[in-house]
């Protein structure tokens, strides 16, 4: 069966996981990329009933029965660390059924620093928090900020009004992260999120172009 | 871009690989925990873009050889902050089963080597959370923290955090 690329997205509670995704999803489409969405929850559907009405019901960026929500009942991390089986199955059958995909989105249900992906499921992880959580964050460590591919730190808008200094933000990841990378976005403007996709075309999916645009040419 | 699926072998495995042993070869560094991953794109030391798609069923590991055209270049695995415990008294089988219980408790992938134990930590602050773990048997045992490369037991296919 064809692999297709899995980014796992994991970060607290409110940090923005749903809404990054709604924001690079369409940046991905308008390149002509195939993507389908899993986003996993203690026990609510709403983050998922929310991006399909946006991306697939209102938008058309995807077939709406490609974005599914997974309530896991137990701690979000459970679902995508230690026993990750009901994010494979549903990703199998993906696999099985839309050869056409170039990539799967995973959301992890919010969850705390030492969050990080199995990786026999996601082959990338994005950790994402934000600047309402104090400017110490990125200096905190834990596993999640310091082993994630990409840490991504949401709300900048907020920073001076919760009194957080970006710049400080800025040299605690440089050291916590050594060369690995962060970015700083505001999901309300998509200021810093073309850089997340980026990342994503660049060190997920080699820079291939899309499978739509290679079954052209041949 | 190079890409990779497979290696070609491995320098400490297979003898058709033995000049390298000099040590004078591209270098593509890896941790431990990106050496489990199937899609991964880094340099080497000398500038190589490397893109790993590793075909189903293959892991890299500490010391496999790629080949990019001609030139050979060796994965290397980075060195982690590692505590090792040493029993000072051998055969105590309480001290045994309460040191792998409180290690296991923590999710720690552990490697034994010559009767010491190994598990790797995120950062030294580690050594004071392990100390206080093991305080009732504190005085049966000898630990250190170094950096060094971790191989953990085949065993001991576990998640950590």
């Amino acid at each position: 069966m064809t692999h297709i690329p899995r980014v796992g997205i994991g970060g607290p509670v409110g940090s923005g996981k749903s809404m990054l995704i709604e924001r690079f999803v369409p940046m991905l489409a308008e390149k002509g990329y195939s993507v389908s969405i899993i986003s996993n929850d203690v026990i609510s559907k709403e983050d998922a009933d929310r991006m399909r009405a946006n991306l697939a019901t209102d938008r058309g960026l995807l077939p709406e029965n490609l974005v599914i929500g997974l309530a896991t009942g137990g701690c979000p991390h459970t679902a995508v660390r230690e026993d990750p089986s009901m994010n494979l199955s549903v990703i199998e059958e993906m696999e099985s059924k839309h050869t056409d995909l170039d990539l799967i989105i995973i959301e992890s249900g919010g969850d705390n620093i030492t969050t990080t992906f199995s990786p026999i499921l996601a082959d990338y992880f994005i950790y994402i928090i934000d600047v309402a959580g104090g400017d110490k964050y990125p200096r905190k460590g834990g596993l999640g900020i310091e082993s994630c591919d990409l840490l991504v730190i949401n709300k900048i808008d907020l920073a001076k009004m919760v009194g957080a200094d970006l710049e400080i933000m800025k040299q605690d990841a440089e050291k916590i992260r050594k060369e690995k990378p962060f970015e700083f976005i505001n999901c309300k403007t998509d200021e810093g999120v073309m850089k997340v996709t980026e990342h994503i075309i660049h060190d997920v999916l080699l820079d291939c172009p899309p499978k739509s645009a290679m079954t052209q040419k041949v | 871009m190079l890409e990779i699926n497979s290696p070609e072998g491995n320098i400490f495995l297979d003898e058709e690989f033995n000049d390298l042993k000099s040590g004078n070869y591209e270098r593509l560094k890896i941790s431990r925990m990106e050496l489990e991953k199937r899609i991964l794109r880094r340099k080497t030391d000398r500038g190589t873009d490397v893109g790993l798609k590793l075909d189903p069923g293959v892991k890299l590991r500490h010391g496999d050889v790629i080949k990019n055209g001609d030139v050979k270049i060796v994965v290397e695995q980075l060195p982690e902050k590692v505590i090792s415990v040493r029993l000072k008294t051998k055969n105590i089988i309480d001290v045994m089963i309460l040191l792998g219980h409180i290690i296991g408790n923590r999710h720690r992938p552990i490697s034994i080597q010559k009767e010491v134990i190994l598990f790797p930590i995120q950062a030294d602050s580690e050594m004071d959370v392990f100390t206080k773990l093991f305080h009732s048997i504190i005085n049966y045992i000898e630990m250190t923290v170094e950096d060094q490369i971790f191989f953990p037991h085949s065993g001991a296919d576990v998640h950590e955090h």
